[in-house]
């Protein structure tokens, strides 16, 4: 009984200063400047002259994981661009399934094995820094790829995407295809992470431009279709009127409309746009509402090319930002591959770059 | 008066109080889930959330026979992942495999269970364990044969088949669930095999010297875990389409709070698929009245592990008490 | 009466899985050409003093007959907390280690409190147990938080002459528990009671005592693995933990510590920890595809289990 009770002294003091710890937050990114920011340190010249090399490149990729089909389209591009190069002989590729103990491990193997350039998406973009400073020490040029724009020194250059302009582009539109009246909610991806927080932060802000309009509950989908359909189904009942979703995530509107479909309420929502997502290209097709923003799968390509100009010495940017565009709904239709399952992307990779 | 008839009575009592723990469990766990949200009362609701446990739901119905056996089967997440893409492979968007995808699915989900059974049964070795490496197997197989993404399209029909409702109200995959337990406790009750593994999982030994082929029903007890969970999965594609490799990640998880809440502990001999029913049913009006309450994501795993021990303590109390046997 | 062969020779007893590994890095020297550079086998031994730990902890647990799941949630549960602990208070750096080190203590001790009163198959407890510390560690944080105190970094990835500093803690933490395990009054109280629960409790060994004390080994170890993942990562990511107990219970398994308990061999399992070291690495200097590697892990804890055969306890005297 005493053990027990010590325990739960010692959890509660743990609790209490745990909560009362502060959390360093490197950039605030629920702000519009943080990206202004970003976007000026992306266009600084990057002086190459250090990393170049002479002979064959040998790039590693330490995937944080391959458990989606945007990464794993992403993976492919960059398989696919490598091949475009003759200077490099070798894309060695490694997967650490979530486990951020193993992409430091990853990371140190490809080291040993000898890479000129490790191009990454990270399971944890603070966790992978221990590792990555390993890297740049030994010369290695080090390229985060993806949403999130990493600002360290051991970070040679980021393939970015802007996720204030994308999600600011789903926003603005959303609205107006409302007319900007309506009572909605938001389906964000998973909690916590930067598109989650940037996207509610985007949206708040364009709402402040629509009084008309309320968020009435904001859920985190974790970009799962079967998850956004259970947290949309809970909604329908807690909520006798919902007029829009917010879901720039293809996967997840899917999901919303099902439910709602189900529900017999199809004709209260609005969908936002959506991404490429196939399954969500060919809701719109078949719907004939609703777009789509692309989502910036040439990331992957231009994180290659820009490790090949850093290595040969070439003069660019301290990184690349891949722009997002919105398409109208008879565009967005065109993107969609009705004979490709729903977990799909439409892209330019010829037939043995593809999945499998 | 001596003792003995007082006793008996005693011991005559207490396993029906077990059996009947989970059903009292869930009509208190409905009545404070009403106080905290009138939509608890509501029939589509109760009705919708029945039909998100369905898949959780068959798959527990065969994971109970594995455990009455004293076995574990925590490949069932791996299995429902492998299911829902084969079928939806299997299916391609025709509209004529439909039943071809069906029989694909719950066939190889038996596979798999037979293999389990067969390396636990002459392999002697721990189905804990087993299980779980089975399960990364099967999810690294699954990635493997899809490249990592999704394959397959769902014929047409079967997504709005399965997910409608019979007269408005009660949803089809609920009918898919009862029909399912009914199997269930038809196979526990009433066939040979079901009476087996009672006896088994009551005392290994003794049934190992009065001949039953202990081997043989434990591998199809793991063959029906296997299959129920590949019609599990076919419930998970019914509801959520074709849109990952790995929709059944962390399922086990649920499914065992589930048997175990219903009376089957790891102890075997005890329990079946009635009382699954029931422990389905309490595990996801508790989760659900965690969700309504606010209660944060985090709290529904804390949740499931508390349910899991706090269950498993108070049935093998129970049975303790029952039989008069003391625990290992 | 012994309930094992304690008196043979170390080296005729050289566990199984030393002829494994001593062929994988045969073939990995010959398959691989920067396989056996200096800095690599640092990388290896570096890489596996997380498992090496945490599965000596286990060690103790399986050594009685019992078991511990959730000895993974609780490396996640204090790599959160030590590095929050860390940032808060930078220059409290060995109370919160020592702190940490109690906690996870405790969590272990609760579990084996828990087995001894409600009675319940440790399998179960700890399996539960999982869950709940789970929850605990997301309802601290979603997402990385805290910095490791640079102490604490050093330790998992600094090196003294180019040898892990990492090793000589594992190295002490191995001599610690060979000779608690292989060499003490404890250590063969523990093994009869792994060895047959009922003749122990007749022959009047205190079997919750011996519980108490195993859980709490195997929590603290829990606790010291967790201060070096913090160390690895720099932070407290919170799923750092997952599926680490599985790891563990292999490594004991393949170093020939049968999962029924009743031998323990503290140089098998340190070799199978290095076992798995090697064929990870080897699996990525191979550029084996990365799915691949997942069948390649599902298969060798088959493999594992279905190698320890409860055959092999016939050497019992």
């Amino acid at each position: 009984m005493r053990k027990k009770l010590l325990t739960m002294m010692a959890a509660t003091m743990v609790a209490g200063f745990a909560t009362s710890a502060s959390i360093a937050q490197d950039m605030d990114l629920t702000k519009k400047e943080t990206y202004d920011q970003i976007t000026t340190w992306a266009n600084e010249p990057l002086d190459t002259s250090k990393y170049k090399k002479d002979g064959d490149l040998t790039i590693g990729v330490s995937a944080g994981y391959l458990s989606n089909a945007w990464i794993n389209f992403t993976g492919q591009a960059i398989k696919y661009e490598a091949s475009l190069h003759p200077e490099i002989k070798e894309v060695k590729i490694t997967d650490a399934a979530f486990n951020p103990t193993k992409q430091a491990a990853d990371i140190e193997d490809l080291l040993t094995s000898g890479v000129d350039a490790i191009l990454f998406w990270p399971v944890d973009e603070k966790a992978i820094l221990p590792v990555l400073k390993k890297a740049h020490d030994q010369g290695v040029v080090t390229i985060n790829i993806g949403y999130n724009y990493m600002h360290d020194d051991a970070v040679t250059s980021n393939a970015y995407v802007n996720q204030w302009t994308y999600a600011e582009q789903v926003a603005t539109n959303f609205a107006k295809s409302l007319d900007g009246k309506g009572k909605v909610v938001a389906m964000l991806p998973i909690a916590g992470s930067s598109a989650a927080v940037v996207q509610l932060a985007v949206l708040q802000e364009v709402l402040k431009g629509y009084p008309e309009m309320e968020l009435i509950s904001s859920e985190y989908g974790d970009w799962d279709r079967a998850k956004a359909k259970q947290l949309t189904e809970n909604l329908l009942q807690r909520f006798p009127q919902i007029d829009g979703a917010f879901s720039p995530a293809g996967q997840m509107s899917m999901g919303i409309y099902e439910a709602f479909d189900e529900a017999g309420r199809l004709d209260e929502l609005t969908l936002s746009p959506g991404d490429d997502y196939n399954g969500w290209t060919k809701l719109v097709a078949k719907e004939g509402k609703w777009g789509s923003v692309t989502s910036g799968l040439e990331v992957g390509r231009e994180a290659v090319k820009q490790a090949v100009k850093i290595l040969t010495g070439q003069p660019t940017t301290t990184a690349v930002v891949v722009p997002t565009r919105y398409l109208e709904p008879a565009e967005a239709a065109k993107l969609h591959e009705a004979d490709r399952p729903d977990d799909w992307f439409k892209t330019d990779l010829p037939a043995e770059f593809l999945p499998q | 008066m001596s003792a003995a008839p007082s006793s008996h009575q005693a011991a005559l009592r207490l396993p029906s109080l077990d059996r009947a723990a989970v059903w009292i469990v869930l009509v208190v766990l409905l009545l404070l889930a009403g106080l905290a949200s009138d939509a608890f009362f509501k029939l589509n609701y109760l009705t919708n959330l029945v039909r998100q446990a369905a898949p959780i739901g068959i798959a527990a119905v065969g994971v109970t026979f594995v455990m009455l056996l004293r076995g574990v089967d925590l490949s069932v997440g791996a299995v429902v992942s492998m299911s829902a893409v084969v079928c939806a492979i299997v299916m391609d968007g025709k509209p004529g495999n439909l039943w071809l995808g069906i029989a694909a699915a719950a066939a190889c989900g038996a596979a798999i269970g037979a293999a389990n059974g067969l390396l636990i049964a002459f392999g002697k070795v721990s189905a804990f364990i087993l299980t779980l490496g089975m399960s990364i197997v099967v999810y690294g197989l699954v990635q493997m044969g899809t490249g990592g993404t999704a394959r397959g399209i769902v014929s047409p029909g079967f997504r709005e088949v399965l997910n409608g409702r019979i007269g408005g109200v009660l949803p089809v995959l609920v009918i898919c669930l009862l029909v399912a337990v009914a199997i269930g406790i038809f196979l526990q009750s009433r066939t040979r095999f079901g009476r087996s593994v009672y006896l088994i999982g009551a005392n290994p030994e003794a049934a190992r010297l009065a001949g039953l082929p202990v081997n043989r029903i434990t591998v199809i007890a793991y063959a029906v875990s296997g299959f129920f969970a590949g019609l599990g999965g076919l419930a998970l594609l019914a509801r959520t389409g074709v849109s990952g490799t790995n929709p059944g990640a962390g399922m086990e998880f649920d499914v065992l709070a589930a048997v175990v809440l219903g009376g089957t502990t790891f102890a075997g001999g005890r329990g079946g698929v009635g009382g699954t029913f029931a422990g389905v049913l309490v595990l996801f009006i508790a989760l659900n009245l965690a969700n309504v309450a606010g209660l944060p994501f985090a709290a529904q795993l804390t949740i499931k592990g508390l349910i899991i021990i706090a269950a498993s303590a108070a049935h093998s109390w129970i049975g303790r008490r029952a039989s008069g046997r003391t625990q290992q | 009466m012994r309930p094992f062969a304690a008196g043979a020779p170390a080296y005729q007893r050289l566990p199984r899985i030393y002829w494994a590994l001593i062929a994988l890095v045969l073939a990995g020297t010959i398959a691989a050409p920067q396989f056996r550079t200096a800095s690599n086998i640092a990388n290896i031994l570096e890489q596996s003093g997380t498992l090496a730990v945490l599965a000596i902890g286990q060690a103790f647990v399986i050594a009685g007959g019992m078991i511990d799941l959730s000895v993974g949630q609780l490396v996640g549960l204090i790599t959160v907390l030590s590095c929050m602990l860390f940032e808060a208070y930078p220059s409290m750096t060995l109370p919160v280690v020592a702190g940490c080190l109690g906690l996870a203590a405790l969590v272990g001790l609760l579990n084996g409190e828990l087995i001894n009163r409600l009675r319940m198959s440790p399998l179960i407890l700890t399996f539960g147990m999982l869950s709940v510390l789970q929850g605990c560690i997301f309802m601290l944080t979603d997402r990385s938080i805290g910095q490791a105190a640079p102490s604490v970094a050093f330790l998992s990835n600094g090196r003294l002459a180019g040898i892990p500093v990492s090793l000589f803690l594992v190295a002490a933490v191995a001599i610690v528990a060979y000779y608690a395990l292989q060499r003490s009054v404890f250590g063969w109280h523990l093994l009869a009671m792994g060895n047959s629960a009922d003749s122990s409790r007749k022959a009047g060994l205190n079997l919750a005592a011996l519980t108490r004390i195993a859980f709490l080994v195997s929590g603290l170890c829990a606790g010291v693995a967790g201060l070096l993942v913090a160390g690895r990562l720099g932070t407290g990511f919170p799923n750092a933990g997952n599926g680490l107990e599985l790891d563990a219970i292999v490594a004991v398994v393949l170093g020939g510590t049968p999962l029924k308990g009743g031998r323990v061999s503290v140089v098998g399992i340190l070799g199978a920890v290095l076992f798995l070291g090697v064929l990870n690495n080897l699996l990525n200097l191979l550029q084996v595809p990365a799915f691949t590697q997942i069948v390649v892990k599902g298969a060798i804890v088959i493999l594992a289990i279905l190698a320890d055969r409860p055959g092999r306890l016939a050497q019992a005297a």
